[in-house]
Protein backbone atom coordinates (compact mmCIF):
# COMPACT_ATOMS: atom_id res chain seq x y z
CA UNK A 1 0.00 0.00 0.00
CA UNK A 2 1.26 3.68 -0.92
CA UNK A 3 1.18 6.22 1.85
CA UNK A 4 -0.63 8.59 -1.08
CA UNK A 5 -3.68 9.56 -0.31
CA UNK A 6 -6.77 8.10 -1.86
CA UNK A 7 -9.06 9.81 -4.26
CA UNK A 8 -11.77 10.16 -1.53
CA UNK A 9 -9.32 11.19 0.98
CA UNK A 10 -7.87 13.75 -1.30
CA UNK A 11 -11.55 15.33 -2.00
CA UNK A 12 -12.58 15.56 1.30
CA UNK A 13 -14.96 12.39 0.85
CA UNK A 14 -14.34 10.45 4.03
CA UNK A 15 -16.83 12.23 6.05
CA UNK A 16 -19.64 10.69 4.05
CA UNK A 17 -18.80 7.40 5.30
CA UNK A 18 -22.31 6.24 6.26
CA UNK A 19 -24.11 7.58 3.16
CA UNK A 20 -23.45 6.08 -0.36
CA UNK A 21 -21.09 7.49 -2.89
CA UNK A 22 -22.03 7.04 -6.48
CA UNK A 23 -19.07 7.70 -8.87
CA UNK A 24 -21.27 8.70 -12.29
CA UNK A 25 -18.76 8.34 -15.16
CA UNK A 26 -16.46 9.32 -16.33
CA UNK A 27 -16.54 8.72 -19.73
CA UNK A 28 -18.03 6.90 -23.28
CA UNK A 29 -16.80 9.36 -25.96
CA UNK A 30 -19.70 8.45 -28.87
CA UNK A 31 -21.87 11.46 -27.34
CA UNK A 32 -20.90 15.48 -26.50
CA UNK A 33 -18.20 16.01 -24.18
CA UNK A 34 -17.84 13.18 -21.18
CA UNK A 35 -18.04 14.53 -17.64
CA UNK A 36 -17.62 12.85 -14.32
CA UNK A 37 -19.68 13.13 -10.85
CA UNK A 38 -19.45 11.89 -7.80
CA UNK A 39 -23.13 11.74 -6.35
CA UNK A 40 -23.17 11.27 -2.35
CA UNK A 41 -26.67 9.31 -1.26
CA UNK A 42 -28.74 9.51 1.43
CA UNK A 43 -30.81 6.57 0.58
CA UNK A 44 -32.59 7.95 -2.73
CA UNK A 45 -31.84 11.20 -2.20
CA UNK A 46 -28.62 13.04 -3.44
CA UNK A 47 -27.01 15.05 -1.04
CA UNK A 48 -24.00 16.09 -2.16
CA UNK A 49 -22.57 16.24 -6.32
CA UNK A 50 -18.88 16.74 -7.01
CA UNK A 51 -17.84 17.52 -10.62
CA UNK A 52 -14.32 16.16 -12.71
CA UNK A 53 -14.29 17.74 -15.93
CA UNK A 54 -11.29 17.72 -18.53
CA UNK A 55 -11.28 14.04 -20.05
CA UNK A 56 -11.25 15.57 -23.32
CA UNK A 57 -9.95 19.05 -22.49
CA UNK A 58 -7.10 18.85 -25.29
CA UNK A 59 -5.60 22.06 -24.23
CA UNK A 60 -6.87 24.66 -27.33
CA UNK A 61 -5.75 27.37 -25.12
CA UNK A 62 -2.09 26.59 -25.02
CA UNK A 63 -2.33 25.41 -28.87
CA UNK A 64 -3.65 28.48 -30.03
CA UNK A 65 -0.73 30.54 -28.46
CA UNK A 66 1.40 28.58 -31.44
CA UNK A 67 -0.75 29.23 -34.21
CA UNK A 68 -1.78 32.23 -36.78
CA UNK A 69 -4.60 34.29 -35.49
CA UNK A 70 -6.54 32.81 -39.16
CA UNK A 71 -6.33 29.17 -38.24
CA UNK A 72 -7.01 29.63 -34.61
CA UNK A 73 -10.52 30.73 -35.94
CA UNK A 74 -11.36 27.58 -37.73
CA UNK A 75 -9.52 25.47 -34.69
CA UNK A 76 -11.82 26.95 -32.12
CA UNK A 77 -14.66 26.31 -34.36
CA UNK A 78 -13.81 22.65 -33.78
CA UNK A 79 -14.53 22.87 -29.84
CA UNK A 80 -18.15 21.53 -30.22
CA UNK A 81 -20.02 19.39 -32.37
CA UNK A 82 -23.10 21.22 -32.48
CA UNK A 83 -23.05 25.12 -31.74
CA UNK A 84 -19.69 25.44 -33.43
CA UNK A 85 -20.80 28.44 -35.48
CA UNK A 86 -20.69 30.53 -32.83
CA UNK A 87 -17.54 30.07 -31.01
CA UNK A 88 -15.88 31.18 -34.41
CA UNK A 89 -18.32 34.01 -34.37
CA UNK A 90 -17.16 35.13 -30.99
CA UNK A 91 -13.39 34.37 -31.43
CA UNK A 92 -13.58 36.44 -34.69
CA UNK A 93 -15.03 39.35 -32.84
CA UNK A 94 -12.90 39.77 -30.29
CA UNK A 95 -10.18 40.01 -32.66
CA UNK A 96 -11.98 41.99 -34.77
CA UNK A 97 -12.24 44.57 -32.00
CA UNK A 98 -8.47 45.12 -32.23
CA UNK A 99 -8.25 45.79 -35.63
CA UNK A 100 -10.03 49.31 -37.32
CA UNK A 101 -11.85 47.40 -39.80
CA UNK A 102 -15.78 47.14 -39.65
CA UNK A 103 -17.83 44.19 -40.88
CA UNK A 104 -19.90 44.33 -43.44
CA UNK A 105 -23.62 44.48 -43.27
CA UNK A 106 -24.89 41.39 -45.59
CA UNK A 107 -22.16 39.56 -43.62
CA UNK A 108 -23.57 40.40 -40.56
CA UNK A 109 -26.83 39.27 -42.05
CA UNK A 110 -25.05 36.12 -42.47
CA UNK A 111 -23.56 35.61 -39.30
CA UNK A 112 -27.35 35.99 -37.54
CA UNK A 113 -28.65 33.41 -40.29
CA UNK A 114 -26.36 30.65 -39.34
CA UNK A 115 -26.15 31.49 -35.73
CA UNK A 116 -30.07 31.16 -35.48
CA UNK A 117 -30.26 27.66 -37.59
CA UNK A 118 -27.41 26.38 -35.06
CA UNK A 119 -29.77 27.92 -32.27
CA UNK A 120 -32.77 25.74 -34.06
CA UNK A 121 -31.02 22.56 -34.57
CA UNK A 122 -29.41 22.59 -31.33
CA UNK A 123 -32.59 23.38 -29.64
CA UNK A 124 -34.38 20.32 -31.89
CA UNK A 125 -31.94 17.98 -30.68
CA UNK A 126 -32.08 18.83 -26.93
CA UNK A 127 -36.20 18.11 -27.22
CA UNK A 128 -35.44 15.08 -28.88
CA UNK A 129 -32.66 13.64 -25.96
CA UNK A 130 -35.39 14.83 -22.93
CA UNK A 131 -37.81 12.80 -24.75
CA UNK A 132 -35.33 9.61 -24.90
CA UNK A 133 -34.65 10.03 -21.82
CA UNK A 134 -38.00 10.71 -20.26
CA UNK A 135 -38.63 7.24 -22.16
CA UNK A 136 -40.43 8.73 -24.98
CA UNK A 137 -38.65 7.32 -27.91
CA UNK A 138 -41.99 8.94 -30.35
CA UNK A 139 -40.69 12.58 -29.62
CA UNK A 140 -37.04 11.88 -29.99
CA UNK A 141 -37.87 10.12 -33.31
CA UNK A 142 -40.30 12.89 -34.93
CA UNK A 143 -37.44 15.74 -33.18
CA UNK A 144 -34.66 14.70 -34.47
CA UNK A 145 -36.42 14.12 -38.18
CA UNK A 146 -37.06 17.44 -38.41
CA UNK A 147 -33.85 18.45 -37.41
CA UNK A 148 -32.84 17.32 -40.63
CA UNK A 149 -34.32 19.89 -42.46
CA UNK A 150 -32.57 22.51 -41.06
CA UNK A 151 -29.32 20.62 -41.17
CA UNK A 152 -30.40 20.31 -45.14
CA UNK A 153 -30.62 24.51 -45.18
CA UNK A 154 -27.22 24.33 -43.54
CA UNK A 155 -25.34 22.35 -45.93
CA UNK A 156 -26.74 24.37 -48.75
CA UNK A 157 -25.77 27.59 -47.69
CA UNK A 158 -22.32 26.20 -46.52
CA UNK A 159 -21.20 23.05 -47.99
CA UNK A 160 -21.01 21.23 -44.25
CA UNK A 161 -24.12 19.99 -41.91
CA UNK A 162 -21.89 20.74 -38.47
CA UNK A 163 -18.50 22.64 -38.71
CA UNK A 164 -19.73 25.41 -41.17
CA UNK A 165 -16.34 27.44 -41.27
CA UNK A 166 -18.23 30.28 -42.45
CA UNK A 167 -16.64 32.61 -40.86
CA UNK A 168 -13.17 34.90 -41.59
CA UNK A 169 -12.04 38.35 -40.39
CA UNK A 170 -14.33 40.87 -40.92
CA UNK A 171 -17.04 39.32 -42.98
CA UNK A 172 -18.00 35.76 -44.12
CA UNK A 173 -16.58 32.97 -46.18
CA UNK A 174 -19.65 32.44 -48.80
CA UNK A 175 -22.51 34.37 -49.84
CA UNK A 176 -26.19 32.97 -49.49
CA UNK A 177 -27.00 31.11 -52.63
CA UNK A 178 -29.30 32.54 -54.77
CA UNK A 179 -32.91 31.66 -55.34
CA UNK A 180 -33.07 29.73 -51.61
CA UNK A 181 -35.38 32.68 -50.10
CA UNK A 182 -38.76 31.08 -50.77
CA UNK A 183 -37.28 27.84 -49.38
CA UNK A 184 -35.78 28.57 -46.26
CA UNK A 185 -39.41 30.48 -45.37
CA UNK A 186 -41.33 27.68 -46.38
CA UNK A 187 -39.03 25.65 -43.97
CA UNK A 188 -39.41 28.03 -41.32
CA UNK A 189 -43.00 28.25 -41.17
CA UNK A 190 -43.54 24.44 -40.82
CA UNK A 191 -40.83 24.24 -38.53
CA UNK A 192 -42.43 26.66 -36.08
CA UNK A 193 -45.82 24.92 -36.87
CA UNK A 194 -43.51 21.54 -35.48
CA UNK A 195 -42.48 23.90 -32.59
CA UNK A 196 -46.34 24.91 -31.49
CA UNK A 197 -47.15 21.14 -31.96
CA UNK A 198 -45.02 19.54 -29.36
CA UNK A 199 -45.33 22.63 -27.17
CA UNK A 200 -49.47 21.38 -27.04
CA UNK A 201 -47.80 17.67 -26.75
CA UNK A 202 -45.25 18.47 -23.74
CA UNK A 203 -48.04 20.03 -21.89
CA UNK A 204 -50.73 17.19 -22.23
CA UNK A 205 -48.82 14.45 -22.50
CA UNK A 206 -48.61 12.53 -18.95
CA UNK A 207 -45.22 10.88 -19.44
CA UNK A 208 -43.44 14.09 -20.39
CA UNK A 209 -45.63 16.03 -17.27
CA UNK A 210 -44.70 13.24 -14.78
CA UNK A 211 -41.00 13.30 -15.10
CA UNK A 212 -40.38 16.99 -15.60
CA UNK A 213 -43.06 18.79 -13.65
CA UNK A 214 -41.71 20.02 -9.97
CA UNK A 215 -37.90 18.68 -10.86
CA UNK A 216 -34.73 20.46 -10.99
CA UNK A 217 -36.07 23.73 -9.38
CA UNK A 218 -33.95 26.68 -8.21
CA UNK A 219 -34.34 30.25 -7.48
CA UNK A 220 -33.62 32.96 -9.28
CA UNK A 221 -31.47 34.57 -6.65
CA UNK A 222 -29.82 31.27 -6.34
CA UNK A 223 -29.23 30.75 -10.27
CA UNK A 224 -27.92 34.63 -10.06
CA UNK A 225 -25.07 33.92 -7.49
CA UNK A 226 -23.94 30.80 -9.26
CA UNK A 227 -23.46 32.47 -12.40
CA UNK A 228 -25.84 30.92 -14.42
CA UNK A 229 -26.38 31.77 -18.58
CA UNK A 230 -28.60 31.37 -20.88
CA UNK A 231 -31.82 28.52 -20.38
CA UNK A 232 -30.54 28.38 -17.43
CA UNK A 233 -31.05 31.86 -16.37
CA UNK A 234 -34.30 32.95 -18.49
CA UNK A 235 -36.32 29.85 -17.21
CA UNK A 236 -36.13 31.25 -13.80
CA UNK A 237 -37.29 35.13 -15.12
CA UNK A 238 -33.23 36.78 -15.21
CA UNK A 239 -33.52 38.64 -18.48
CA UNK A 240 -29.76 37.56 -19.63
CA UNK A 241 -29.67 36.88 -23.23
CA UNK A 242 -26.80 38.19 -25.03
CA UNK A 243 -28.71 39.11 -28.29
CA UNK A 244 -30.89 41.53 -26.48
CA UNK A 245 -28.47 42.67 -24.02
CA UNK A 246 -25.21 43.67 -26.07
CA UNK A 247 -26.63 43.20 -29.12
CA UNK A 248 -24.11 41.63 -32.22
CA UNK A 249 -24.05 40.39 -35.73
CA UNK A 250 -27.22 42.23 -37.17
CA UNK A 251 -29.28 41.57 -33.66
CA UNK A 252 -29.59 45.17 -33.36
CA UNK A 253 -31.34 45.92 -36.69
CA UNK A 254 -33.88 42.82 -36.50
CA UNK A 255 -37.12 43.06 -34.41
CA UNK A 256 -37.11 39.95 -31.71
CA UNK A 257 -38.04 39.98 -27.99
CA UNK A 258 -36.53 36.78 -25.98
CA UNK A 259 -38.71 34.52 -23.79
CA UNK A 260 -38.42 34.18 -20.32
CA UNK A 261 -40.37 32.27 -18.01
CA UNK A 262 -40.85 31.88 -14.44
CA UNK A 263 -41.75 28.47 -13.57
CA UNK A 264 -38.33 27.37 -12.50
CA UNK A 265 -38.41 23.31 -13.75
CA UNK A 266 -37.04 21.08 -16.54
CA UNK A 267 -41.34 21.32 -17.84
CA UNK A 268 -40.77 25.56 -17.99
CA UNK A 269 -37.08 24.84 -19.58
CA UNK A 270 -38.67 22.73 -22.11
CA UNK A 271 -41.41 25.09 -22.95
CA UNK A 272 -38.92 27.75 -23.17
CA UNK A 273 -36.71 26.19 -25.65
CA UNK A 274 -39.12 25.63 -27.80
CA UNK A 275 -40.94 29.21 -27.57
CA UNK A 276 -37.13 30.06 -28.36
CA UNK A 277 -36.93 28.32 -31.33
CA UNK A 278 -40.53 29.78 -32.74
CA UNK A 279 -38.83 32.91 -31.86
CA UNK A 280 -35.11 31.87 -34.33
CA UNK A 281 -37.76 30.51 -37.06
CA UNK A 282 -39.42 34.03 -37.30
CA UNK A 283 -35.69 35.57 -36.93
CA UNK A 284 -34.62 33.70 -39.58
CA UNK A 285 -37.78 34.87 -42.18
CA UNK A 286 -37.37 38.06 -40.99
CA UNK A 287 -33.08 37.97 -42.09
CA UNK A 288 -33.44 36.53 -45.23
CA UNK A 289 -36.28 38.35 -46.46
CA UNK A 290 -34.32 41.96 -45.58
CA UNK A 291 -30.52 40.47 -46.53
CA UNK A 292 -28.93 43.81 -47.54
CA UNK A 293 -26.45 43.69 -50.61
CA UNK A 294 -23.45 44.65 -50.34
CA UNK A 295 -19.87 43.03 -50.31
CA UNK A 296 -19.79 40.23 -47.27
CA UNK A 297 -15.82 40.29 -46.37
CA UNK A 298 -12.94 42.88 -45.95
CA UNK A 299 -9.88 41.59 -46.19
CA UNK A 300 -7.39 42.20 -43.14
CA UNK A 301 -3.59 41.85 -42.73
CA UNK A 302 -2.48 38.53 -41.36
CA UNK A 303 -0.91 40.71 -38.26
CA UNK A 304 -3.48 42.12 -35.60
CA UNK A 305 -2.25 45.39 -33.56
CA UNK A 306 -1.31 44.89 -29.74
CA UNK A 307 -4.40 44.98 -27.42
CA UNK A 308 -6.58 42.88 -25.46
CA UNK A 309 -10.23 42.51 -25.96
CA UNK A 310 -12.64 40.30 -24.79
CA UNK A 311 -16.42 39.53 -26.74
CA UNK A 312 -19.66 37.29 -25.60
CA UNK A 313 -22.21 35.83 -27.84
CA UNK A 314 -24.91 33.88 -26.68
CA UNK A 315 -24.86 30.15 -28.14
CA UNK A 316 -27.42 27.76 -27.93
CA UNK A 317 -26.75 27.02 -24.34
CA UNK A 318 -25.80 30.41 -22.88
CA UNK A 319 -23.50 33.16 -22.66
CA UNK A 320 -19.98 32.36 -24.63
CA UNK A 321 -17.00 34.06 -23.85
CA UNK A 322 -13.39 35.16 -25.38
CA UNK A 323 -10.41 36.85 -24.38
CA UNK A 324 -7.94 37.55 -26.96
CA UNK A 325 -4.29 39.47 -25.97
CA UNK A 326 -2.25 40.28 -28.87
CA UNK A 327 1.25 41.65 -29.13
CA UNK A 328 1.54 42.72 -32.15
CA UNK A 329 2.05 39.38 -33.32
CA UNK A 330 1.12 36.34 -35.95
CA UNK A 331 0.17 34.36 -33.18
CA UNK A 332 -1.86 35.54 -30.41
CA UNK A 333 -0.20 35.84 -26.81
CA UNK A 334 -3.38 34.37 -24.97
CA UNK A 335 -6.50 33.48 -25.72
CA UNK A 336 -9.49 32.66 -23.00
CA UNK A 337 -12.46 30.48 -24.17
CA UNK A 338 -15.38 30.32 -21.88
CA UNK A 339 -18.05 27.62 -22.78
CA UNK A 340 -21.47 28.17 -20.99
CA UNK A 341 -21.56 24.67 -19.60
CA UNK A 342 -18.80 25.06 -17.50
CA UNK A 343 -20.94 28.25 -16.05
CA UNK A 344 -23.81 26.56 -15.84
CA UNK A 345 -22.25 23.75 -14.12
CA UNK A 346 -22.46 25.39 -10.38
CA UNK A 347 -26.36 25.39 -11.22
CA UNK A 348 -26.74 22.33 -11.76
CA UNK A 349 -24.58 20.53 -9.14
CA UNK A 350 -27.34 22.50 -6.71
CA UNK A 351 -30.78 21.83 -8.43
CA UNK A 352 -29.68 18.24 -8.53
CA UNK A 353 -29.09 17.85 -4.64
CA UNK A 354 -32.20 16.74 -3.22
CA UNK A 355 -33.38 14.92 -6.44
CA UNK A 356 -33.61 10.72 -6.37
CA UNK A 357 -31.27 8.58 -9.09
CA UNK A 358 -34.08 8.02 -11.29
CA UNK A 359 -34.36 12.15 -12.04
CA UNK A 360 -30.49 12.53 -12.80
CA UNK A 361 -30.40 12.04 -16.28
CA UNK A 362 -33.75 14.38 -17.02
CA UNK A 363 -32.13 16.75 -14.44
CA UNK A 364 -28.39 16.53 -16.25
CA UNK A 365 -30.28 16.93 -19.82
CA UNK A 366 -32.14 19.63 -18.65
CA UNK A 367 -28.86 22.09 -18.84
CA UNK A 368 -27.95 20.88 -22.12
CA UNK A 369 -24.60 18.89 -20.69
CA UNK A 370 -23.20 15.39 -22.10
CA UNK A 371 -24.66 11.86 -21.99
CA UNK A 372 -21.33 10.59 -22.56
CA UNK A 373 -20.73 10.45 -18.77
CA UNK A 374 -23.83 8.19 -18.29
CA UNK A 375 -22.06 5.14 -19.16
CA UNK A 376 -20.04 2.99 -17.36
CA UNK A 377 -21.46 4.21 -13.91
CA UNK A 378 -20.57 2.15 -10.78
CA UNK A 379 -22.54 2.49 -7.51
CA UNK A 380 -21.18 1.54 -4.37
CA UNK A 381 -22.67 1.30 -1.22
CA UNK A 382 -20.44 2.05 1.94
CA UNK A 383 -22.09 -0.16 4.20
CA UNK A 384 -22.31 -2.99 2.98
CA UNK A 385 -19.50 -1.98 0.30
CA UNK A 386 -21.34 -3.84 -1.97
CA UNK A 387 -20.48 -2.81 -5.50
CA UNK A 388 -22.55 -2.85 -8.56
CA UNK A 389 -22.24 -1.31 -12.31
CA UNK A 390 -24.96 0.42 -14.57
CA UNK A 391 -24.70 1.43 -17.85
CA UNK A 392 -26.35 4.73 -19.09
CA UNK A 393 -29.59 2.55 -20.57
CA UNK A 394 -29.60 1.15 -17.11
CA UNK A 395 -29.90 4.26 -15.56
CA UNK A 396 -32.82 5.50 -17.58
CA UNK A 397 -34.38 2.02 -17.63
CA UNK A 398 -34.12 2.40 -13.69
CA UNK A 399 -35.67 5.91 -14.52
CA UNK A 400 -38.50 4.62 -16.46
CA UNK A 401 -39.23 1.62 -14.32
CA UNK A 402 -39.19 3.72 -11.19
CA UNK A 403 -41.94 6.24 -12.11
CA UNK A 404 -43.64 2.91 -13.67
CA UNK A 405 -44.21 1.33 -10.83
CA UNK A 406 -45.04 4.75 -8.87
CA UNK A 407 -47.84 5.20 -11.07
CA UNK A 408 -48.99 1.78 -11.30
CA UNK A 409 -49.18 2.04 -6.76
CA UNK A 410 -51.39 5.49 -7.23
CA UNK B 1 -25.74 54.30 -18.63
CA UNK B 2 -21.67 53.75 -19.30
CA UNK B 3 -21.24 57.02 -17.86
CA UNK B 4 -22.93 56.27 -14.56
CA UNK B 5 -21.23 53.18 -14.23
CA UNK B 6 -17.44 54.32 -15.23
CA UNK B 7 -18.37 57.36 -12.18
CA UNK B 8 -19.04 54.38 -9.92
CA UNK B 9 -16.43 52.20 -10.63
CA UNK B 10 -14.19 55.47 -10.70
CA UNK B 11 -15.39 56.07 -7.10
CA UNK B 12 -14.61 52.15 -5.88
CA UNK B 13 -11.33 52.49 -7.32
CA UNK B 14 -10.62 55.21 -5.56
CA UNK B 15 -11.70 53.33 -2.54
CA UNK B 16 -9.21 51.16 -3.64
CA UNK B 17 -6.49 53.59 -4.06
CA UNK B 18 -6.78 52.48 -7.46
CA UNK B 19 -8.17 54.26 -10.83
CA UNK B 20 -10.37 53.00 -13.56
CA UNK B 21 -9.02 53.62 -17.31
CA UNK B 22 -11.79 53.35 -20.65
CA UNK B 23 -9.88 51.00 -22.25
CA UNK B 24 -12.70 51.25 -25.61
CA UNK B 25 -16.37 52.69 -25.38
CA UNK B 26 -18.30 50.33 -23.11
CA UNK B 27 -15.23 48.54 -22.13
CA UNK B 28 -13.31 49.77 -18.50
CA UNK B 29 -10.06 48.14 -16.98
CA UNK B 30 -9.33 48.01 -13.39
CA UNK B 31 -5.56 47.30 -12.22
CA UNK B 32 -6.15 46.68 -8.50
CA UNK B 33 -3.37 45.36 -5.86
CA UNK B 34 -4.08 41.67 -4.45
CA UNK B 35 -4.96 42.98 -1.27
CA UNK B 36 -7.73 45.29 -2.68
CA UNK B 37 -9.57 42.97 -5.06
CA UNK B 38 -11.67 40.95 -2.77
CA UNK B 39 -13.44 44.36 -1.44
CA UNK B 40 -13.73 46.11 -4.60
CA UNK B 41 -15.54 42.95 -5.99
CA UNK B 42 -17.58 42.82 -2.97
CA UNK B 43 -18.66 46.13 -3.43
CA UNK B 44 -18.97 46.15 -6.72
CA UNK B 45 -21.10 43.00 -6.34
CA UNK B 46 -22.89 43.24 -3.28
CA UNK B 47 -24.18 46.67 -4.41
CA UNK B 48 -25.62 45.17 -7.55
CA UNK B 49 -23.91 47.24 -10.15
CA UNK B 50 -23.09 43.97 -12.06
CA UNK B 51 -24.05 40.89 -11.18
CA UNK B 52 -22.78 38.56 -14.56
CA UNK B 53 -19.29 37.27 -14.31
CA UNK B 54 -18.46 36.12 -17.57
CA UNK B 55 -15.14 33.95 -15.94
CA UNK B 56 -11.32 34.96 -15.03
CA UNK B 57 -8.69 34.45 -17.25
CA UNK B 58 -5.21 33.74 -16.11
CA UNK B 59 -2.29 35.78 -18.10
CA UNK B 60 1.53 34.83 -17.83
CA UNK B 61 3.12 38.17 -18.03
CA UNK B 62 6.43 37.06 -17.31
CA UNK B 63 7.54 37.80 -13.53
CA UNK B 64 3.65 37.40 -12.53
CA UNK B 65 1.04 35.82 -13.20
CA UNK B 66 -1.88 38.20 -14.07
CA UNK B 67 -5.90 37.47 -12.98
CA UNK B 68 -8.91 39.19 -14.83
CA UNK B 69 -12.10 39.65 -13.56
CA UNK B 70 -14.43 39.72 -16.47
CA UNK B 71 -18.13 41.17 -15.19
CA UNK B 72 -20.15 43.18 -17.87
CA UNK B 73 -23.92 44.61 -17.42
CA UNK B 74 -25.92 45.43 -20.29
CA UNK B 75 -23.42 46.81 -23.00
CA UNK B 76 -20.69 47.83 -20.96
CA UNK B 77 -17.86 45.54 -19.69
CA UNK B 78 -15.80 45.81 -16.63
CA UNK B 79 -12.43 43.89 -16.27
CA UNK B 80 -10.66 44.07 -12.90
CA UNK B 81 -7.15 43.19 -12.86
CA UNK B 82 -4.94 41.94 -10.69
CA UNK B 83 -1.35 39.66 -10.32
CA UNK B 84 0.50 37.51 -8.24
CA UNK B 85 3.94 36.53 -8.17
CA UNK B 86 5.30 33.43 -9.60
CA UNK B 87 7.48 32.73 -6.43
CA UNK B 88 4.41 32.91 -4.02
CA UNK B 89 1.12 32.03 -6.75
CA UNK B 90 -1.40 32.67 -3.81
CA UNK B 91 -4.57 34.78 -4.14
CA UNK B 92 -7.32 35.23 -2.20
CA UNK B 93 -10.73 33.32 -3.38
CA UNK B 94 -14.06 35.15 -4.03
CA UNK B 95 -16.03 32.43 -3.57
CA UNK B 96 -17.92 33.76 -0.51
CA UNK B 97 -18.85 36.76 -2.80
CA UNK B 98 -19.66 35.04 -6.01
CA UNK B 99 -20.35 31.17 -5.81
CA UNK B 100 -20.16 30.77 -9.77
CA UNK B 101 -16.87 31.53 -9.14
CA UNK B 102 -15.41 28.39 -7.84
CA UNK B 103 -15.07 26.25 -11.43
CA UNK B 104 -13.45 29.18 -12.48
CA UNK B 105 -10.89 29.78 -9.70
CA UNK B 106 -10.55 25.52 -9.59
CA UNK B 107 -9.53 25.97 -14.00
CA UNK B 108 -6.84 28.82 -13.01
CA UNK B 109 -5.34 26.56 -9.90
CA UNK B 110 -4.58 23.45 -12.33
CA UNK B 111 -3.47 25.61 -15.22
CA UNK B 112 -1.74 28.43 -14.00
CA UNK B 113 -0.94 26.74 -10.28
CA UNK B 114 -2.40 30.30 -8.52
CA UNK B 115 -3.61 28.94 -5.38
CA UNK B 116 -6.86 30.64 -4.17
CA UNK B 117 -6.95 30.84 -0.28
CA UNK B 118 -10.84 30.41 0.69
CA UNK B 119 -11.73 28.53 -2.60
CA UNK B 120 -13.23 24.73 -0.59
CA UNK B 121 -12.38 22.70 -3.13
CA UNK B 122 -8.79 23.92 -4.18
CA UNK B 123 -7.05 21.13 -3.66
CA UNK B 124 -9.24 18.82 -6.00
CA UNK B 125 -7.92 18.63 -9.72
CA UNK B 126 -10.65 20.04 -12.16
CA UNK B 127 -8.93 19.59 -15.37
CA UNK B 128 -5.69 18.09 -15.41
CA UNK B 129 -5.07 14.58 -14.72
CA UNK B 130 -5.64 12.97 -11.30
CA UNK B 131 -1.86 11.49 -11.68
CA UNK B 132 -0.26 14.79 -13.33
CA UNK B 133 3.89 15.18 -11.88
CA UNK B 134 3.57 17.68 -8.82
CA UNK B 135 6.88 18.50 -10.66
CA UNK B 136 5.77 19.43 -14.29
CA UNK B 137 5.18 23.71 -14.27
CA UNK B 138 1.55 24.19 -14.73
CA UNK B 139 0.49 23.93 -18.66
CA UNK B 140 -0.51 27.72 -19.32
CA UNK B 141 2.51 28.99 -18.68
CA UNK B 142 5.25 30.27 -21.41
CA UNK B 143 8.01 28.40 -19.83
CA UNK B 144 6.17 25.01 -20.32
CA UNK B 145 6.05 23.05 -23.62
CA UNK B 146 3.99 20.80 -25.05
CA UNK B 147 6.29 18.21 -26.09
CA UNK B 148 8.25 18.03 -23.13
CA UNK B 149 4.27 17.52 -20.76
CA UNK B 150 3.74 14.73 -23.70
CA UNK B 151 7.16 12.95 -23.30
CA UNK B 152 6.88 13.03 -19.31
CA UNK B 153 3.38 11.93 -19.27
CA UNK B 154 4.65 9.22 -21.83
CA UNK B 155 7.32 7.94 -19.01
CA UNK B 156 4.67 8.31 -16.24
CA UNK B 157 2.30 6.24 -18.57
CA UNK B 158 5.55 3.72 -18.68
CA UNK B 159 6.75 3.24 -15.26
CA UNK B 160 3.39 2.06 -14.58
Amino acid sequence: MSSEPTREESAGLMKYSVENLVPFGPIHPALKEPEYFKLVLEGERIVQVIPRIGYVHRGLEKAAETRPWVQNMYMFERTCGICSFVHSLCYGQAVEGLTMYEVPKRAKYIRLIIAELERIHSHLLWVGLMGHWAGFETLFMWVWRDRELVLDIVEAISGNRVHKSMNAFCGVRRDMPENMEDKIIEKMKYLAGRAQYYRGIIDTEETMLERTENIGRVSADTAEKLCAVGPMARYVGIQHDIRLNDPYAAYDEVPFSIVTRNDGDVLGLLRLRLDELIVSTELVSYAVKHLPDGPIRVKIPPIIPAGEHSAHCEAPRGEIFYYVKSTGGRTPDRVKSRQPTMANLPTALEILKGQTIADVPVVLTAIDPCFGCMDRMSFIDTETNHKWIWSGEQLRQYGINYYRKRRTKN
Amino acid sequence: MSEVFLQRIGEYASDAETKATLLREHEILVEVDQTHVKQLISKIWNDGLTRRLSTISGLDLGQNIGIVYHFWQGEDKLHIRTTVPKSTPTALSIVEIVPGAILYEMEIHDLFGVTFVGNPWVDRKLLLPDDWPADLPPPLLKTSKPTEIRKRLKLEVERK
